[in-house]
């Protein structure tokens, strides 16, 4: 008895004592691992809406993509300022005073919904053969929205950063390699455009209900990224090719007449005729936007706007822009409306402020399509389009400019203005700026410096206005913390 | 376990070994690293990059700050390379740094450094905010060459590398050695042909003297000046080829030493004191001289700075450009600043302001609200540009319907504070539109309610007028207008109704023509709502009764 116990003491403690060293084979507790996951037809849906949920609202970055987008295209363009709660490095940026620590260059969200774009690109087809219900046209469809949305994203981050790392396949061990050096502008864009074409060929047109064709990718949705794309690359034929898709699509997208519904129709409920692609934020899965426009302002219009951009009729107050006035701000105190406001006199309370992200309207294609035909020398027909949503819109007289199609650059300022006033605060301002002043070979880059000298501060617009001369500085630094962990990164030679 | 202790003695030591061994080896011993900061100070970041700074590391222990530049502390270093000190060298002819005089090594090395920690974030245009170890101030700015836009120091160094954090500071590294600037104010201008009539008028008047004297500290205020200079080739431009013809136009009393003499002022007006660089103008509306009393104004118009640009009575006057490219020249005891034309003190006389209270940007940017019968909109303090007060709540800009008893102010508008008292919106301060020097009579009028309060006093530039205003009395519509205002009050709208009233405040002095401060206080309690009209500023020789203001409406009523 004695002699038992004895030895089961030094075998306990003998077992205690190796433990330590011993390697459990333990199973992850809140997830599935791969090996138990991608069977079933209904396993790949599962990663695809994944993938939503990630743009919508991505783990582990306390920044929304939605809210990066947000910064990427407003906070250069001159038409946002600084609210009472924006952090230093916000300010920063606003005035280009931007430095590799600036936490606004952190690109990690898009890199997690990125590679959720990977896992499915890789290991959905492999479902096929486990699944014998799971057809290659389902697989198809659902490879085009991972494709298009990882396009879209390559295409966010090539706008904002320039050269930015281009990792197309999925990251699911530690040992895979990420030291990967930054690929060029254009080859990221031929990327976009080579994945965006892949997905146009098996895209969905209809999936029966209005939640899912406006916030899923769709193939209009891949046009519209097209068209976009194209611009930037200054191809105006296949620009207004794609734009002509949309246009002609069988969705019927059509323009909304304005009027005191207008707001609330279009943008506080969404999801409108006029809607192409949408985050589409529910009551259940918020946004952003109440925290940061409203609540604990980060952003506010730029006092200019409303006077400079949507135009103020002294003489008679009921004269105004539909998109102006308590549709993109509001007067007086600047705060920023769109994606607040329930209608002209109420906002959207916290609990159902479910405004979505609008990536992509009708009038942006619209506009785009103006561009692109101007570009082509085909201004009469631009200035079509732009009458056509102006008067949509009930734009006064103030902002009217007088130009002939056969003005070029004419043309291309008054689109960029009405750009400037369809999509105020959309993410698209900055973009728009620096897409039109990069044209042939920066041809026009007075449009940036204008806006900055607009924009700036009184005792720093030289400074500013000499750095923006510097085509590099319009692209935001590679983070630092990026640089410490992935050694092949090259920092752009602006923000030495 | 009680039966451990009853084990044979043998087996008691193999467990007890056991268990020691266990306890004491099974943990590896952590290393702990002893000191929690390995960052280098800048003295031994220089040491440990002597392949690029070796030669500033010589001046840093030539003279003697090499340890100092090692001590725990907040310093930003502007750092020249080892090929900005040889050309620096080559420029002095110098082969060793040794063979430099070394207290010019030690201005050098002192110019160099900042007691404060500043990164580049913080440049703007102009100044660096806090001075160099040296005394003279950097200034920093950005250029754009082919090979990319940097941000530059002292106008040429450019920073190649910014931001270095480092143990007791941080870093920028630039190309070029900064210089200390060792000519005066008047030695700058002199050394510049161009200026040669410039400098000839500085001296007919003696302000060359002015110019060229060193700074000196009053409690600890240093004695910078700011010169606006113009070149030969502009005062030809405006017809003056040389001294007798500046002094036929300008010295009326035939003696440039009197200050006085207009030649004296023509040339006063183009020195302000202070360091003023173009960012710090850009931001200053308007700009004491050192001509007694006169300002003038600084406007940022897109990129230009223009000097003089001002709007009286609804005419636009032109104003007078900065040269941008040659101004910003540092000079020992100031910075030197070059215009496009020529310039000259405005002789303006008194005119009238009438100041309406409500006729705020922000409020008149509010198209559906502004002037609109029946329509109001209250902004907070951070919201309108020109009027701060203490307290949280925001004030109203009120536009009263037609039909109301309250219409008869002027534009029918009023400002609405609710609760003007200690403890809710008091202290209200407002930028005044320009008022060109002179004496004025300052009138204020408000709409009456028993609930405002009943003694406000007003202020102008901090000095408070000579009475009080009671804002609960109604006007009196019955005493002839002549004698009510020899009393201290008129009726102030026409037509007129009682629930508005105007007071006298007192005679003010406005001694530099420009936007001034006024600030209501209220000395009583309020309960409900201060309604104020109109402030009117107007010369004390001038008609204190007409024109009046069109009640309800815009226009002003003549006699």
């Amino acid at each position: 008895m004695r002699k038992k116990i004895i030895y089961s003491l030094v075998l306990i403690v003998v077992c205690l004592t190796q433990a330590c060293d011993s390697y459990l084979d333990l199973q992850p507790e809140n997830g599935t691992t791969r090996d138990e996951f991608w069977k079933t037809k209904e396993d790949v849906q599962a990663a695809v809406i994944g993938i939503y949920s990630g743009l919508l609202n991505t783990p582990g970055s306390g920044t929304t993509i939605a809210e990066y987008s947000f910064m990427y295209g407003e906070l250069r363009g001159g038409m946002v300022g600084a609210g009472a709660f924006s952090s230093d490095d916000q300010r920063d940026i606003i005035t280009s005073n931007i430095l590799p620590v600036n936490s606004v260059a952190s690109w990690g969200a898009f890199y997690t919904v990125i590679n959720y774009c990977n896992t499915v690109i890789d290991l959905a087809p492999d479902v096929l053969a486990l699944d014998p219900t799971f057809t290659q046209q389902q697989l198809d469809q659902y490879l085009s929205e991972a494709l298009a949305i990882r396009a879209y994203l390559y295409f966010t981050l090539a706008r904002a950063f320039r050269d930015v790392p281009l990792k197309l396949e999925a990251t699911l061990s530690d040992d895979d390699n990420f030291q990967i050096p930054t690929s060029t502008q254009e080859v990221i864009f031929a990327q976009v455009v080579t994945d965006l074409k892949a997905a146009l060929n098996s895209a969905v047109e209809d999936y029966g209900d209005i939640p899912s064709n406006k916030g899923r990718i769709t193939k209009d949705a891949i046009n519209a990224m097209l068209a976009d794309v194209y611009l930037w690359q200054e191809d105006y034929t296949n620009a207004l090719m794609a734009a002509d898709e949309v246009v002609n699509s069988s969705a019927g997208y059509e323009l909304i007449p304005g009027g005191p519904s207008w707001f609330t129709t279009v943008f506080a409920r969404g999801n409108s005729i006029e809607s192409i692609f949408e985050f589409q934020y529910t009551p259940e899965n918020r946004g952003p936007f109440n925290e940061i426009f409203l609540n604990r302002p980060e952003y506010l219009a730029d006092a200019s706007v409303l006077e400079d951009v949507f135009g103020l009729d002294f003489e008679d107050p009921e004269n105004k822009d539909v998109r102006g006035e308590r549709a993109s701000l509001v007067p007086g105190t600047n705060e920023i409306y769109k994606f607040t406001g329930l209608n002209v006199d109420q906002r959207k309370s916290n609990q159902e402020s479910d405004t979505h992200w609008f990536v992509y309207r009708y009038a942006d294609v619209l506009l785009m399509k103006a561009e692109a035909l101007n570009e082509l020398d085909r201004g009469d027909e631009a200035l079509e389009i732009v009458d056509e949503i102006r008067e949509s819109r009930l734009a006064i007289e103030l902002t009217e400019e007088q130009v002939t199609g056969a003005d070029k650059h004419g043309v291309r300022m008054y689109i960029l203005a009405e750009r400037a006033r369809e999509l105020a605060f959309e993410g698209k301002r900055w973009f728009d700026v620096l897409r039109n002043a990069r044209k042939d070979n920066y041809a026009y880059i007075d449009i940036i410096l204008n806006v900055a000298i607009e924009s700036a501060p009184a005792n720093q617009q030289q400074s500013i206005v000499a750095k923006l001369k510097d085509p590099n500085s319009h692209y935001l630094p590679i983070n630092e913390y990026e640089l410490y962990t992935n050694k092949a990164l090259v920092q752009n030679p602006f923000y030495k | 376990m009680k039966n451990i202790f009853k084990l044979p003695s043998v087996l008691r030591f193999v467990c007890l070994t056991l268990i020691a061994t266990v306890v004491l080896f099974n943990c590896s011993e952590e290393k702990f690293k002893e000191s929690t900061d390995e960052t280098l100070n800048i003295t031994e970041f220089l040491r440990a990059n002597t392949e690029q700074y070796s030669l500033f590391l010589e001046i840093l222990d030539i003279t003697d700050y090499a340890s100092f530049m090692n001590t725990y502390g907040t310093y930003t270093l502007f750092l020249p390379t080892n090929e900005a000190v040889e050309a620096y060298m080559a420029d002095l002819g110098v082969s060793t740094l040794a063979s430099v005089p070394l207290e010019d090594l030690q201005e050098l090395a002192k110019l160099h450094i900042l007691e404060q920690k500043i990164v580049t974030t913080s440049f703007t245009d102009g100044k660096i905010t806090s001075p160099s170890m040296q005394g003279q101030f950097l200034i920093t700015g950005a250029v754009n060459s082919a090979d990319g836009s940097s941000i530059v120091v002292n106008k040429s160094a450019k920073i190649t590398t910014s931001n270095v954090e480092v143990g007791n500071g941080v870093i920028h590294e630039i190309d070029e050695v900064l210089r200390v600037a060792t000519k005066t104010l008047a030695e700058t201008i002199e050394s510049d042909p161009s200026l040669s009539l410039f400098t000839e008028a500085l001296k007919a008047t003696g302000w060359y003297e002015e110019l060229d004297r060193p700074i000196t500290y009053v409690d600890s205020v240093p004695s910078y000046l700011s010169v606006i200079a113009q070149t030969n080739a502009v005062f030809e431009e405006a017809g003056y080829n040389n001294l007798d013809d500046l002094k036929a136009r300008y010295s009326h009393l035939d003696d440039p030493m009197n200050p006085e003499d207009s030649l004296n002022l023509f040339v006063a007006y183009r020195i302000s004191p202070g360091l003023n660089y173009l960012a710090d103008l850009a931001v200053t509306p308007a700009l004491l001289t050192k001509a007694p009393l006169e300002v003038i104004s600084i406007k940022l118009a897109a990129d230009t700075l223009l000097i003089n640009e001002e709007t009286f009575n609804g005419i636009l006057e032109k104003g007078v450009e900065i040269d941008r490219d040659p101004s910003d020249e540092t000079t020992s005891n100031g910075v030197l600043h070059l215009v496009k034309e020529n310039y000259f003190i405005k002789k303006r006389l008194p005119a009238p302001v009438y100041f309406d209270l409500g006729d705020q940007p922000e409020f008149r940017q509010l198209s559906s609200v502004y002037r609109v019968p029946g329509m109001w909109a209250s902004l907070s303090d951070a919201e309108l540009a020109d009027v701060t007060w203490e307290g949280s709540p925001s004030v109203t800009y009120s536009c009263f319907d037609l039909g109301s008893s309250s219409r008869p102010g002027w534009h029918g508008d009023v400002l609405d504070i609710l609760r003007l008292r200690d403890g809710y919106i008091n202290n209200i301060e407002f930028n005044t539109p320009v008022i060109i020097k002179g004496q004025y009579k300052v009138w204020i009028s408000w709409r009456q309610n028993s609930r405002a309060p009943n003694s406000v006093r007003a202020y102008f530039n901090d000095t408070p007028l000579a009475r009080t205003f009671n804002m609960t009395e109604y006007g009196d519509s019955s005493t002839p207008e002549r004698v009510l205002e020899s009393q201290g009050y008129k009726r102030h709208i026409s037509p007129f109704t009682s629930r508005y009233n105007c007071r006298l405040l007192g005679v003010i002095n406005v001694e530099t023509t420009g936007r001034h401060k006024f600030r209501l206080q209220s000395l009583a309690y309020a309960g409900g709502n201060s309604w104020f009209d109109v402030v009117e500023f107007r010369p004390v020789d001038m008609d204190q009764l007409y024109p009046k203001f069109e009640a309800g409406g815009d226009g002003l009523i003549y006699e």
